[in-house]
């Protein structure tokens, strides 16, 4: 099985730990991650999308052709990109006036959509295509660790169009691929509730999202949590380095460590702190590995 | 532009429309079809509404009217009364029109109808003042002789009763809404975009009640997205709060009508983008991603923390790739984004 591996900006930018890992566990599963070469920004929802659709919709477009070329569908684990991908996929698809002005646009630079592939979110293709049996023939070291799952927002949302669950209010696909690892997920008030990073908010009034975040980390930290799993760089840099923001401003002292959802199965993959660059990440995640790694702490 | 000139415009703009109404109504004469009633509401809740269309519907009008109680302005209720008076006067409308020159001519009559109905109720939208002032008029005519004194006892009677408002929680704001403020251009870009369930919403507040923002900023979803039907262009575009929602998306999950609220919000920033209200932050992204391909560029952290775990120092995107980026760049130019946010390229900045 083939897949056109499409980045984005924080993680390969960021945390490439994410990017790694997720080349590990897709080596040992036996998919072929095919990079998207030349791939740009999706481009983010929150300026392109709130700014100009045409723009938004031909520059995630122009990404799709990527992957039509490549022949393969598309894997990407930035809910972000999912949520931008998907719906300027399914937009194409289905609205055949907006195909055409986008495609006359492509056709400057000498590319058109065709709608030939389909993108697909990390754990959806966890789910469905590789299935929970063989991802645990792949755990090595299971993690004794009570984590608050964190699903973000355009995972599943809007459930009607994306499908990956019927609903958004309850649902269970990331919390079962947590516990694949041996991990625990503990349940918080308001856990569907948005990291607050989204939709420009982050870049447009910092406080506004660390109010989301503290909100957040308040009922994690209430759950009695060891670490947040999520499935997101852009949720993932608002709990990493958010969560300092959030303690620079409400003088609190929250350190929970944030791992995305490819770094945790890197973990009970074996793999070290260092390479899943948890190290470099903003809060301490060395009393987490200690407790999660049992004995095998290092 | 006066209610009768608008009204004029309508009935001429909509006269193929009302013959296909009136085809419609032959063939399904009992039914109250979905979207017919659909459309009654949106034009209720525009401009005016297309009064032929309404006498043609009367088995319509109860359910038009309880679907329109929840409309808060004077001017529309105004309007929503108007409605049962031309019925009454006009019963032979329910009859089927035949031809269309018959049909221009009732118009013209519902029209002068509609004037005299509006001319003499113009009074009620000051029906507050006016109350005031009848009930001191009598007050001044029993009490003759003592014209001044009362009118001061008046004057305190009347602070009292405003001080004893204050007290209360009685909202207070009397400004009115009237066509002057709305936009019905603005309300077509929704449904122009595709967005034509901006239409369903009824106004229950669901998406408010679970919208995180709302809980922290002076968001209101559900404002929002009423005045986008109603075409307050001016007080949506302008409205900071317009930036606060993260599109998380659990309003519209929960919304019992289905209206696409979020692509609402995001219609809405797109036209208050275009009119230039743009945060700099926001447009700082647009270079970012115009310099780079990416939104987030790289960094010498990462490029040192990329190279140390073994991946290439820089990623396989347009970081990587000149000619990619300049996709990128070619078709930013082309959509006139880099004008939108007004990127220079001397600078590789902002103009500003």
């Amino acid at each position: 099985m083939e897949i056109a591996y499409f980045l984005g900006c924080i993680m390969p930018n960021r945390y490439p730990g994410i990017e790694k890992a997720t080349r590990i566990l897709f080596d040992a599963l036996d998919i072929e991650l095919k990079d998207m070469e030349g791939a740009s920004c999706c481009p983010a929802p929150g300026v392109f999308g709130s700014f100009d659709e045409e723009t938004w919709a031909t520059i995630a477009a122009r990404n799709l052709t990527l992957a039509e070329d490549i022949g393969a569908d598309i894997l990407t684990e930035c809910n972000g990109c999912f949520g931008s991908l998907f719906e300027a996929n399914h937009m194409l698809k289905e609205d055949e006036d907006k195909r055409a002005k986008i495609n006359a646009n492509l056709a400057e630079i000498g590319r058109e959509f065709k709608g030939t592939t389909n993108v697909k979110h990390l754990a959806q293709i966890l789910r469905d295509d590789v299935g929970f049996e063989k991802i645990s023939s792949l755990i090595e070291k299971p993690l004794d660790l009570n984590v608050a799952v964190h699903y973000g927002c355009h995972f599943l949302k809007p459930t009607a169009e994306i499908g990956i669950e019927d609903q958004a209010e309850n649902p269970s696909i990331l919390d079962d691929l947590v516990e694949l690892t041996g991990a625990k997920s503990i349940d918080y008030k308001d856990k569907m509730m948005c990291c607050g990073a989204g939709g420009g908010v982050r870049a447009r009034d910092l406080d506004v999202t660390a109010s989301y975040t503290k909100e957040k980390l308040d009922h994690m930290s209430a759950a009695g949590v060891d670490a947040i799993v999520d499935v997101c760089p852009f949720c993932h840099m608002q709990f990493d380095q958010g969560q300092t923001e959030v303690n620079e401003r409400y003088g609190t002292d929250f350190a929970i460590p944030v791992f995305h959802l490819a770094q945790l199965y890197g973990l009970a993959m074996g793999l070290s702190a260092e390479e899943l660059t948890l190290d470099a990440q903003k809060i301490d995640a060395a009393p987490a590995l200690a407790k999660a790694l049992g004995e095998n702490a290092k | 532009m006066s209610i009768i000139n608008r009204l004029k415009s309508l009935f001429s703009e909509d006269k193929d429309k009302e013959e296909k109404n009136v085809a419609d109504e032959k063939s399904d004469d009992v039914g109250a079809k979905p979207s017919n009633l659909d459309d009654a509401i949106v034009s209720g809740t525009k401009t005016s509404v297309p009064i032929s269309d309404v006498l043609k519907k009367d088995e319509d009008a109860a359910s038009e009217v309880t679907f329109k109680k929840d409309l808060s302005s004077i001017e529309e209720q105004r309007v929503e009364e108007d409605l049962p008076i031309i019925e009454e006067d006009e019963p032979s409308n329910d009859e089927e029109i035949p031809k269309v020159e018959e049909e221009e001519s009732e118009v013209e009559e519902v029209q002068e109808v509609e004037t005299s109905e509006i001319e003499e109720e113009v009074p009620v939208e000051e029906s507050l003042d006016v109350e005031e002032n009848t009930s001191s008029d009598e007050e001044d005519v029993n009490t003759d002789d003592e014209e001044e004194s009362a009118e001061k006892a008046d004057d305190e009677e009347k602070q009292n009763e405003d001080k004893k408002r204050d007290n209360m929680t009685l909202l207070t704001d009397k400004e009115l809404l009237t066509d002057a403020n709305r936009d019905p251009e603005f309300t077509a870009e929704f449904i122009d975009a595709g967005i034509e369930t901006v239409k369903h919403c009824f106004q229950c507040g669901t998406c408010g009640g679970g919208c995180p923002s709302g809980r922290r900023t002076p968001y209101k979803v559900r404002q929002i997205v009423r005045k986008c039907l109603l075409g307050l262009k001016e007080e949506v575009i302008t409205d900071d709060a317009l930036w606060m929602c993260t599109t998380c998306y659990t309003c519209q999950e929960r919304c019992p009508r289905s209206v696409k609220i979020v692509e609402i919000i995001k219609k809405a920033r797109n036209i208050a983008a275009h009119a230039g209200y743009m945060a700099k932050p926001h447009k700082m992204t647009g270079v970012f991603v115009i310099n780079t391909g990416h939104g987030v560029p790289i960094n010498d952290a990462t490029k040192a923390l990329r190279t140390k775990i073994g991946l290439s120092e820089v990623p396989a995107t347009t970081h990587a790739d000149a000619a990619a980026l300049e996709e990128v760049q070619k078709l930013c130019k082309l959509t006139a984004f880099d004008e939108l946010i007004g990127y220079d390229e001397a600078t590789g900045g902002l103009k500003e």
